[in-house]
């Protein structure tokens, strides 16, 4: 008899503690980043000499993120022929960051947002086309993303 | 047909506890004997294992000694060289060396198998691959772990582990003095009271004197077996005290990234083969810049990036550190750079830092050389008292039969049943080979008289 006492005790603890798994809100329970989420917001179609607003809607925390202590933006063809500087967003206020821009030649090109906020960090790269490709862009596209040039790291 | 002649000392006590004395006797002389050969194997392996760190800056001196010359090239510029070397192979990690006279390993997967390519970070050819499922380290932590056998061999060698606890406890029972007579035989051998005396002493004393340190090296080692460790870790990370997710167990965070807003690469070169507005949008981050966030927040050097493969997958630096404190895990955006989650050994719970410290002690690597030692001497004693240990019973074994103690009726040792009870609800696998024991010997060796006879049940 005792020994299904014996069984009915072990089996159920068996079940128990192979049934467990890591709850999907555990990481609430210890330290936790607030890092910034950005989207960043080109026309769907550039042409060449068009005077565009490049935008970047920043939020932190589901929160949209007012008043970053820096939102800069950089940008340069995917040849290294062309290149905006790293220059300050103007803030509109909403979360949202832009600056203008305007582009004379035609190809690949790349930006980057530095943002940064209370010791959080972020530079997404977007990739976008002005007009059409040239046979040097398409290389580029397939051999991936090259590293932006000059701009390691942040200097606030 | 029990050995009461020997002159144990529960013989002269009531029958009761003499029963009990057998009981418990005829426990621990089965499972010893039953598990002490797979002790043996994992005390030798993990003595070897202890220097692991010696050995293999031994042994592949070559693949990571460098002669520091000028700049390094770039995380990205070793990888390229990787990629060129291996064009059809996937790159999952990159670790830089941890100081500037070692090289960077760079692991690829090709073939179903695991490889790590050296790279010379001064000049970055390549010093070498090395298969990972051949490294001698490698096959040596695989016999501990898992005796080479995957899934099956890590519960056998979790039960191992579980029944030593049940040996410790029984043994300390065997082991405990019944009369007043001195330390001699208890904390020190008798070495002259005859050969059967000393044989029994060379057993008992060194197991009392190695106890501690063995029961240290299981339960440190258990929160990284297969079933008990993994379940123990799961409890403790959702209860806040443990490793925080993704440490050791849980998930990872993703890349906030949405699928529609990730840039596309087109695979034909000298067309577009994507429409235009696939090719805007995010490109990952390079492999350059999560070393620079490394170096930013100060990942202790030795640190191994995994690369991610999937469109939601993130950059993991993690490091398990010789010392515990050191040690650190982060997730990094693979579009946004933004750092995730970085926890270090401050941000575990309490039971999570006696954890990291348990798994340290039990690497040899938290105290360096003077733990190495003490490690390894413990090792070699539970060696010893294996052995020690099958040569006892070798020589009490009578021509005929195991040579075990009557089996008394067992249930009907409450004390017992209950500690039995108790092991088997916090170590279920002992729990569920208990079972197993009191099945078979139900159905199987109570019916059959030879084996009955053999056995001595």
């Amino acid at each position: 008899m005792e020994k299904f006492t014996v069984l009915a005790i072990l089996l159920p603890s068996l079940l128990f503690l192979s049934a467990c798994s890591v709850r999907s809100d555990a990481a609430d329970l210890y330290t936790q980043e607030a890092p910034i989420e950005a989207e960043i917001n080109l026309p769907e179609t550039i042409s060449a000499n068009d005077k565009i607003t490049v935008q970047a809607v920043l939020t932190q925390q589901g929160k949209e993120l007012e008043e970053a202590d820096f939102v800069h933006f950089e940008i340069w063809k995917q040849d290294g022929s062309v290149r905006y500087p790293m220059q300050e967003a103007e803030d509109v206020g909403g979360g949202v960051y832009q600056v203008m821009a305007d582009f004379v030649k035609e190809g690949l090109y790349y930006i980057e947002v530095h943002a940064g906020n209370k010791g959080a960090l972020i530079s997404p790269q977007k990739q976008f086309v002005v007009g059409e490709l040239s046979s040097s862009d398409l290389e580029a596209l397939k051999q991936g993303p090259k590293k932006s040039e000059g701009t390691s790291g942040h200097h606030h | 047909m029990n050995k009461g002649k020997e002159g144990k000392p529960a013989a002269k006590g009531t029958s009761k506890a003499n029963n009990m004395y057998k009981t418990i006797w005829r426990w621990h002389f089965y499972a010893g004997i039953i598990f002490a050969p797979i002790l043996i194997l994992l005390a030798v392996t993990g003595s070897v294992y202890l220097f692991k760190a010696e050995i293999e800056e031994t042994i592949y001196q070559n693949y990571y000694e460098v002669t520091p010359q000028g700049e390094q090239l770039s995380a990205s510029e070793q990888v390229e060289e990787v990629k060129r070397l291996y064009p059809e192979a996937l790159i999952t990690q990159y670790r830089p060396g941890e100081d500037e006279a070692r090289s960077s390993e760079v692991t690829i997967m090709e073939n179903d198998g695991s490889f790590t390519v050296f790279i010379n970070p001064y000049t970055g050819e390549s010093m070498g691959t090395l298969n990972n499922d051949d490294r001698i380290m490698e096959k040596i932590e695989k016999i501990h772990g898992e005796l080479m056998a995957g899934t099956i061999g890590d519960r056998i060698v979790e039960l191992v582990a579980c029944w030593t606890i049940v040996l410790m406890i029984t043994g300390i029972y065997l082991w405990m003095p019944k009369k007043k007579k001195g330390l001699a035989g208890v904390l020190f051998p008798r070495l002259n009271r005859g050969k059967k005396i000393l044989r029994r002493d060379l057993h008992a004393v060194p197991a009392f004197w190695v106890m501690a340190g063995l029961l240290f090296l299981v339960l440190t080692g258990l929160p990284w077996s297969g079933f008990w460790g993994n379940n123990f870790q799961t409890i403790i990370t959702n209860s806040g005290a443990g490793y925080p997710p993704s440490v050791w167990v849980g998930d990872t965070p993703v890349s906030a990234a949405q699928t529609k807003d990730i840039a596309e690469v087109p695979w034909a070169a000298e067309t577009l083969d994507v429409p235009l507005s696939k090719i805007q949008g995010l490109v990952p981050l390079s492999l350059d810049k999560v070393i620079e966030t490394a170096e930013q927040y100060n990942i202790y050097p030795g640190y191994t990036v995994f690369i991610p493969q999937e469109p939601e997958g993130v950059y993991t630096l993690s490091i398990f550190s010789p010392k515990a404190q050191d040690e650190a895990t982060m997730h990094i955006d693979q579009y946004t750079g933004a750092v995730l989650a970085d926890y270090r050994y401050g941000n575990y719970g309490i039971i999570g830092k006696v954890v990291a410290w348990g798994i340290t002690l039990h690497k040899g690597t938290q105290f360096g050389l003077p733990n190495q030692l003490i490690s390894l001497f413990v090792c070699l004693s539970v060696i010893f008292v294996a052995v020690s240990g099958i040569y006892l019973w070798w020589k009490r074994k009578p021509q005929k039969g195991m040579g075990a103690p009557a089996a008394p009726a067992l249930v009907q040792k409450k004390p017992f049943l209950l500690l039995m009870i108790g092991l088997g609800i916090l170590f279920p696998l002992v729990g569920l080979s208990i079972l197993f024991v009191w099945l078979m010997d139900w159905v199987l060796i109570q019916r059959l008289p030879v084996v009955k006879k053999w056995l001595n049940a």
